[in-house]
């Protein structure tokens, strides 16, 4: 939990310079061992010290985007980060073992910008223009 | 390959919608853009790995809204620094007027809750519509419920943003072929943000609401005005 003497101990151990950016960014100052970083630039830290983490925000990420949303953390990092798998990929013996020739680059949600997702469809369309049919005047 | 590209490709494929077809192109007025990217010519970047140019900035390129965010002038700077301002306080405090209808209202419960706790995004619900920016349709919207929809909408104070949660509220759902329920609530209301599922979960919802926060960062009003 926040507490002085925490953010002390963080700000001793990350510096100024991460601790300001911490604070812009996560809003809480973290200090821990880094874990790995993914094709994106994304930075992954670990705390499993329970006295200096709360158990549950013991693995935490650092965007290298400005406009941060989750869906920028890749599947690997996804199942390290949400603790469906005990080793971040760098180390965990499956995920280094395969990689599927059919695997597509990750590509975060493209909602709102030219990339989203338009489904195709079948109906015929709920909003139709108006078109005036005048009756010629005798 | 470039997202121009994509789009008049589409455009031109699609009078021979009709027409069979075999191989890869048979799919591309099928599905969802997928099979798009996959059947052009690799001519730009599907994906980026860049912090500078991430692959949204990439997909903005030529469109309206990239040009908007570049201020031209010094009145369209000091106009979209305040209009970033505006955005800003806007998404931090996100009161939203629930509408909750059926089994949807208890996951949009859950949101608010211990575990999701959407109070740490400042949104917090509101029982009144005139002091609320967001609507939450979570449920079933039936025929009789949908003027009072309507009318709890027109309440609502300018800007209002609508949610639309579940797939009831999306297109009818469940109950798309019922002869008492409205298929879709973007049938009475305009709808920003469509969250799927029957229902979502909260996580699914929280989500939505942070897409939300997204669309109101991209708002341009002052600029905007300006340019007209």
């Amino acid at each position: 939990m926040p507490s002085l003497i925490r953010t002390l101990r963080s700000v001793r151990r990350v510096g100024l310079r991460e601790w300001w950016r911490q604070m812009q960014y996560i809003g809480d100052a973290k200090s821990g061992t880094f874990v790995g970083k993914d094709q994106f630039g994304n930075r992954y830290f670990e705390n499993v010290n329970q006295y200096e983490e709360v158990p549950g925000r013991h693995r935490w990420v650092d965007y290298a985007q400005h406009n941060y949303n989750a869906t920028q953390v890749p599947a690997e990092w996804h199942s390290w980060i949400q603790h469906i798998r005990k080793e971040p990929p760098t180390e965990d013996a499956i995920m280094k073992s395969s990689s599927p020739p059919w695997q597509a680059p990750w590509v975060e949600n493209l909602t709102g910008t030219r990339g989203a997702y338009k489904p195709y469809n079948t109906v015929a369309p709920k909003i139709n223009a108006w078109e005036p049919k005048i009756t010629p005047r005798s | 390959m470039s997202f121009a590209v994509r789009v008049t490709a589409t455009g031109l494929c699609r009078p021979v919608a009709l027409r069979p077809q075999v191989g890869l192109g048979a799919f591309r007025n099928f599905h969802s853009s997928k099979y798009n990217l996959l059947a052009e010519p690799q001519t730009g970047a599907l994906s980026s790995t860049s912090t500078a140019e991430p692959i949204t900035s990439l997909a903005q390129r030529g469109s309206n809204q990239f040009g908007l965010e570049q201020p031209q002038n010094k009145a369209e700077y000091v106009l979209s620094t305040l209009d970033k301002i505006t955005n800003w306080a806007r998404q931090g405090s996100m009161w939203p007027m629930t509408f909750g209808l059926a089994c949807c209202a208890v996951e949009m419960m859950h949101m608010a809750a211990a575990r999701y706790d959407q109070d740490r995004l400042g949104v917090v619900f509101r029982a009144s519509p005139r002091q609320s920016d967001i609507m939450i349709v979570a449920g079933t919207l039936t025929n009789k419920m949908a003027p009072a929809l309507r009318k709890v909408y027109d309440q609502m104070p300018e800007p209002r943003w609508v949610i639309s949660m579940g797939s009831c509220a999306n297109g009818g759902g469940y109950y798309h072929y019922s002869y008492s329920v409205v298929r879709g609530c973007d049938r009475i209301v305009p709808v920003d943000i469509y969250v799927p599922g029957c229902p979502p979960t909260a996580e699914a919802l929280l989500y939505g609401m942070l897409q939300l926060q997204r669309k109101m960062r991209r708002s341009r009003k002052g600029v905007l005005w300006y340019r007209k």
